[in-house]
């Protein structure tokens, strides 16, 4: 109520800006309208469009030799792949010999039918088509007489080669991760579902930076209706510029306001895949390596890829392991503050006393002292991670022996909350995903403050709220807590446990609801012996 | 309407957070009492005395300054008309907060105990600070206040050294029992049973004792130990109860769990340890021709720990001979006991108790004055079977080898 009352005054203010934005950015700049027949007139709108810029490649050439036809090749250098276009497209036009009856017409059809050795040729008449090819790394070839141009498909330029993932690692499983290039991204996906029934849908988002964005899902398992809430979503952003699936994330989510992930990210094609199976909606986003994932649900930020890599007694321990490290990096400053300020009967009597006694040179009360090993130690991370890499080790060792011991020798800090604050930052950094760790590490200072206040019924009144807060998100339509609230016992088994793989028999219900049978019946891997007597 | 609403808001909100920290205390303003020690004064006057932890100065708490000089405890002592009057005018002396909650003992003087120790526990109970788990020790022959002075090594805690000592002798040697407030408070108001309380006996002078010097010697001048137990009756001690006899009354209550019983064989004394491993004592009680009748069953299972004279142990009538020779033993030990506490007129079993399962009807009429009248002429039955399980990893003794 807070939130909206603040909004509704700022609206109108926000839309006037996005209004000039428009108006700026793509409708002045580009010509409206279609091409020009005449070749020169329609390289001098390129030119003037661009701006004379450098890498915007201007071939001009002729056809024919006793009736030559003008014509031009346009290509954007870096994006393209050059030795297509000198190979299969230049050298056939230059070299070829035409009948001098052809009229630019006739010309015009050979050259898509005959000449133009590339995968893709499509026509383009209108100027906005004709710029936003030529900048994705297109070829575009005009031809003296005729309105329209040829668009062949030459994409090429340098890219990140595919490397292992930098941030979900795992000790088993496939080690190529996405990189920038969307093409290269979708091909990953396709190469693990060779089903024609795994769609891909793609738009341009972004008025200035005209950003490619693509949709996959596989039809028959996808809900349609979250396909279409997808693509509802996505065709309603109108923004400037779109560098990174963040971008998209925020403009989609169900729910600003929340310190939770509503949308799934990851960098690993086997996991997009996997999730593509189970029915969500992968949106990947030209230029970065994070590919989304909708609808998203609290237990998957648990579940890492290895969890289904592994056998599942594995599994299922680890699962509990995680969930106990996010419990563990949401509540255990806020307990510390709360035994140490309020409930000191609760801790053995020894360990109060050896507690009490690194305490007493300390001049601050507990939470005063665990905000600031919390905010130093967020510090520290933060530097860590922005920090050019030969000076990381510089701060890891200031961070390590400066705080860690001589705040302690100081007297500042007492050593009980360096071990707490150490515990908390490895179990932050042991969270699977990076999305819900970085929900705790603000969630730990809400809880904080809550436990300096109210002592252990202030953390629960916290957890209790957070948790109402959970089970209030929706994802796409789907309740973000489930299948745990609303509880669905078919597919309880991937949550908290891990059941063995012959068990996952249905789909999410939630997320499907139109093809949720996975596997066959009697999976179960039998002894040789059982199944012979039967 | 929106800015009324948004300042209600705030206002609520701030309700909330301005009754913040209602409770905080920094550890840093706690005194830990970690034992009471509670005496008589001449004038009548209750004196509390309280020992509280120096954390600074409890070893292995830190090793930045710890250790040093300083002693673990300090003895802060206050008196009152009562308990809670004590405990207030303590802070007079304490520069900080006195806390209960890390409360593990109760040391009550012999003088106070004769008195009567009835009335102590209510403050206790009724505080919310205070644990009915903590231990109830009585001083022998001394206030509660020179016990509690005395410096112990190892456990550097004064408190943890005796209530550890308790737990341990009474696990393994049972002559003694820890018993704790909630226990003490049930058989004061018990009709059919009596409390029984574990002595504490100072060896050595309370001089030296008190002193830093008394833990740097290997050999303190001044000790702690556990002693004979309590006998009280109507919350008054009456007498004390020692040595086989306390275990008889271990015996009684079903509190042994492991002890060594030594028997004499073929005219040498002493001559065999039997280790008791498991022990289960079954008390029933019944009126026979208008007359309580009690019967006490043990089932003992143990192993040889030591045998001093020739013996055969792959021979099972030897076996069965020295079964019956240690079921004689056990079943002289709680019968010693019971007589004693007949004497004192203390049920301290609680044979009330088990005729009050039984007989409910009967009981009703007999409680009044069961203590006096029918508990010191209680016929008791005592059964005791005892089976030695394993004899150790010899079968004859090296020295009868042959």
């Amino acid at each position: 109520m807070l939130f909206q009352w603040g909004l509704r005054k700022k609206q109108p203010a926000n839309s006037a800006t996005t209004k000039e934005q428009e108006q700026s950015g793509q409708a002045k700049d580009v010509p409206n309208g279609s091409l020009d027949t005449i070749v020169n007139v329609n390289i001098d709108i390129v030119q003037r469009t661009t701006g004379n810029s450098s890498d915007i490649v201007i071939r001009r050439f002729t056809i024919g030799e006793e009736n030559p036809i003008h014509a031009a090749i346009v290509f954007t250098d870096g994006l393209v792949d050059e030795k297509i276009i000198y190979n299969f497209l230049l050298e056939s036009l230059m070299t070829v010999n035409i009948p001098s009856s052809f009229s630019p017409k006739d010309l015009f059809l050979f050259i898509e039918q005959k000449l133009a050795a590339v995968g893709g040729v499509k026509h383009v008449q209108q100027w906005f088509d004709v710029f936003s090819s030529l900048l994705s790394g297109q070829t575009i070839i005009f031809i003296d007489g005729i309105p329209t141009a040829l668009s062949a498909s030459t994409k090429g330029g340098e890219y990140r080669s595919i490397e292992e993932p930098s941030t979900q690692l795992a000790i088993r499983g496939p080690r190529e991760g996405f990189t920038e290039s969307l093409r290269t991204n979708t091909a990953m996906i396709r190469r693990r579902i060779k089903n024609p029934n795994l769609w891909l849908e793609t738009m341009k988002i972004g008025e200035v930076t005209q950003t490619d964005v693509g949709i996959m899902y596989i039809k028959g398992i996808a809900n349609d209706e979250i396909v279409e809430e997808v693509k509802k979503r996505l065709r309603s952003i109108h923004i400037d510029s779109v560098f990174e699936s963040g971008y998209i994330e925020q403009l989609i989510e169900d729910q600003t306001f929340t310190l939770f992930p509503t949308t799934y990210h990851t960098e690993r094609p086997d996991v997009v895949a996997a999730n593509l199976v189970e029915g969500r909606v992968a949106v990947i986003v030209d230029g970065t390596p994070f590919v989304l994932l909708a609808p998203a649900v609290f237990i998957q930020f648990f579940q890492a890829v290895e969890d289904y890599y592994a056998r599942f007694d594995i599994a299922t321990a680890l699962r509990f392991l995680r969930v106990l490290i996010f419990f563990i990096s949401l509540v255990a400053p806020a307990v510390y503050i709360s035994a140490t300020t309020f409930h000191q009967e609760m801790i053995p009597t020894p360990l109060v006393i050896a507690i009490a006694a690194q305490r007493e040179a300390v001049p601050f009360p507990a939470f005063v002292e665990a905000l600031i090993m919390e905010v130093t130690f967020e510090i520290l991370r933060e530097a860590g991670v922005r920090l050019p890499r030969a000076v990381g080790q510089a701060v890891s060792i200031v961070g390590a022996l400066v705080i860690g011991q001589s705040a302690v020798e100081a007297g500042i800090v007492s050593s009980a909350m360096v071990i707490i604050v150490s515990i908390t930052a490895i179990a932050s950094f042991a969270t699977p995903s990076f999305a819900i760790a970085i929900s705790a590490r603000l969630i730990r200072f809400l809880l904080m403050f809550l436990a300096a206040m109210f002592g252990f019924y202030g953390v629960i009144i916290g957890l209790l709220l957070m948790t109402i807060h959970l089970c209030s998100l929706r994802s796409f339509g789907v309740p973000y807590m489930s299948p745990l609230a609303p509880f669905i016992p078919a597919n309880a088994g991937d949550t908290i446990f891990r059941v063995p793989t012959w068990a996952f028999k249905e789909r999410p219900r939630l997320i499907n609801q139109a093809n949720i049978i996975r596997q066959g019946e009697n999976q179960r891997p039998q002894p040789p012996d059982e199944t012979n007597n039967e | 309407m929106k800015r009324k609403a948004f300042f209600l808001i705030v206002l609520f909100m701030s309700m909330t957070v301005l009754s913040g920290c209602w409770s905080r205390k920094e550890l840093t303003d706690l005194a830990f009492v970690i034992a009471v020690g509670l005496d008589k004064t001449k004038d009548g006057r209750y004196m509390a005395t309280f020992q509280v932890v120096n954390p600074g100065n409890v070893a292995g708490a830190t090793q930045r300054g710890g250790g040093s000089g300083g002693v673990p405890i300090t003895l802060y002592k206050a008196t009152g008309d009562n308990l809670v009057e004590a405990s207030r005018k303590g802070s007079q002396k304490i520069s900080r907060l006195i806390y209960y909650a890390h409360t593990n003992l109760i040391v009550i003087g012999e003088e106070m105990a004769k008195e009567g120790i009835g009335p102590l526990f209510d403050a206790m109970e009724r505080n919310p600070q205070f644990r009915t788990t903590a231990i109830v020790v009585i001083a022998r022959h001394r206030t509660a206040e020179e016990m509690l002075k005395i410096l112990t090594p190892i456990d550097k805690l004064p408190a943890n050294q005796m209530i550890k000592t308790l737990q341990f002798t009474e696990k393994t040697w049972g002559q003694n029992i820890s018993v704790h407030v909630g226990e003490v408070i049930n058989d004061l108001t018990s009709e059919g049973k009596e409390p029984v309380i574990s002595g504490f006996r100072l060896v050595g002078g309370v001089q030296e004792g008190e002193r830093q010097t008394n833990v740097q010697e290997s050999e303190p001048d001044a000790r702690l130990s556990a002693d004979d137990l309590a006998i009280l009756k109507d919350g008054k001690l009456v007498g004390w109860i020692s040595g086989k006899a306390a275990r008889g009354v271990l015996w009684g209550l079903d509190k042994i769990e492991q002890t060594v019983i030594t028997i004499d064989w073929k005219h040498k004394q002493e001559a065999i340890a039997y280790k008791v491993v498991r022990a289960k004592t079954s008390v029933s009680a019944d009126m026979k021709k208008g007359k309580p009748v009690v019967s006490v069953h043990i089932g003992a299972e143990g192993d040889i720990g030591e045998a001093l004279v020739p013996l055969d142990f792959s021979d099972p009538q030897e076996i069965f001979a020295l079964e019956k020779k240690i079921q004689k033993e056990i079943r002289q030990e709680i019968i010693k006991a019971i007589e004693r506490a007949q004497q004192e007129k203390s049920d301290i079993f609680g044979f009330g108790e088990a005729l009050h399962r039984s007989d409910p009807q009967e009981w009703k009429k007999i409680k009044a004055d069961w203590n006096d009248t029918y508990f010191p002429q209680l016929e008791v039955k005592v059964s005791v079977d005892a089976s030695i399980r394993r004899t150790g990893l010899r079968n004859k003794p090296y020295m009868f080898g042959r």
